[in-house]
């Protein structure tokens, strides 16, 4: 994947293999002979895309950035060119993919940040950092009290008794999202305002960051559960939802 | 990626699900969480505190497939085995008899960790009724 390093040069700078150009790392087209690079060593996917490495990122200008680099780099434009360029306009063209989708989802932007920055999500299986035991309490409780739900539904149990019960569950759950959010909202600002200083809070930032990534995968998967059950214990005579559809789709 | 038949099986006829008294002093809790996946598995076993000997395990677990079978295999070969034959179950051991594929291996860590922390937290509690002066196994339940 990296080529190797270039003698005499700073550690930013790549060689044009056509020219033999100096060329700054996240450049896509060398500064003397305007051919396309070939993607070897690179810097992140801010970079790539001219970004600083911030998470407050307009999805407007992010959409203009990527149109504006799909047309430079697309295959169709080296289809007379060298074998060298037409590989390089492909790997630009799936990198170029690659990072406008990660960007443009707030979750995957701060993974990938966490990652650039050193602080890749711990995997279970190389025993890094634990869930929060508060945590898996909170959340193992909704999901007993979600499967109980089901068993009392399977069972022909009273659907309006159901639905009450349904609701009271997802407060806490929906309480725990908006909670979420607002945490993830303030610290993505506060690492905005911080990235430019060589503070150590900045590490303190990333690794709270992380944390609460852990918790998104819980929250997104109750939610998930109760909108599946949410959809089984629907009205039978529909009060709330008075559509045809919804009693077409109620198969009970 | 198709599950193997002993997966399918664990997952379609779970062993031991259901839970024991958290309060009992000869009952461990490990309850342990994957936060890729957003699993979270609880695991319990009675203790007989003379012997030593896991006389009963219980299991029950919100996640995939794999993490069940998991779950549910290791309070399976929990039963009768002594607490360090306990302790000495390797997730390895689980993807062999389970046949687990690589992207859920996982899972199998998840179960290693909560037969650890289950263990554990009987520990502590012999523990700490040993300083508060209880005799060991003055908590037994009818079944020890």
């Amino acid at each position: 994947m990296t080529p190797d390093p270039i003698p005499l040069r700073a550690p930013s700078m790549l060689e044009c293999r056509n020219c033999g150009a100096g060329v700054p790392l996240d450049d896509h087209f060398c500064g003397q002979c305007d051919r396309i690079l070939a993607l070897g060593r690179h810097g992140d996917y801010f970079s790539f895309l001219g970004f600083p490495r911030r998470l407050s990122l307009d999805a407007q200008t992010l959409e203009r950035r990527f149109r504006e680099l799909s047309r430079k780099f697309h295959p169709d434009y080296f289809y007379n060119s060298s074998p060298t360029e037409r590989l390089a306009s492909l790997e630009r063209s799936s990198y170029l993919n690659d990072a406008y989708r990660t960007l443009r989802n707030p979750a995957a932007r701060i993974e990938h940040l966490l990652a650039i920055e050193g602080l890749p999500p711990a995997k279970s299986d190389e025993g890094g950092v634990k869930v929060p035991p508060a945590l898996l309490e909170e959340v193992f409780e909704l999901n007993e009290e979600l499967d109980q739900i089901r068993e009392s539904r399977e069972e022909g149990g009273d659907r309006e008794t159901l639905r009450r019960r349904l609701d009271a569950a997802r407060e806490p759950i929906d309480r725990k999202r908006v909670e979420h959010e607002r945490q993830i909202a303030g610290l993505m600002e506060r690492w905005d305002a911080q990235s430019e200083a060589q503070s150590p809070e900045r590490k303190a930032t990333l690794e709270a960051l992380r944390e609460r990534l852990f918790e998104r995968k819980y929250i997104d998967n109750l939610i998930a559960t109760i909108e599946r059950e949410a959809a089984e214990v629907r009205p039978d005579t529909a009060p709330i939802q008075p559509t045809g559809k919804a009693r077409a789709e109620d198969r009970s | 990626m198709a599950y193997s038949d002993k997966v399918i099986d664990h997952y379609e006829n779970p062993r031991n699900v259901g839970s024991l008294p958290k309060d009992d002093a000869n009952v461990g809790t490990g309850l342990v969480g994957a936060p890729e996946c957003g699993d979270v598995m609880k695991l319990q076993v009675k203790i007989n505190p003379h012997t030593g000997v896991i006389d009963d395990a219980k299991f029950k677990t919100f996640g995939c497939g794999s993490a069940i079978a998991s779950s549910s295999l290791a309070t399976e070969w929990l039963k009768g085995k002594t607490v360090d034959q306990a302790l000495a179950i390797k997730n390895t051991d689980i993807v062999t008899e389970l046949a687990l594929p690589p992207v859920k291996i996982h899972c199998s860590v998840l179960a290693e960790d909560a037969i650890k922390a289950a263990i554990a937290d009987y520990q502590k509690k012999q523990q700490q009724d040993d300083k508060a002066g209880v005799p060991v196994g003055a908590h037994a339940g009818p079944t020890a």
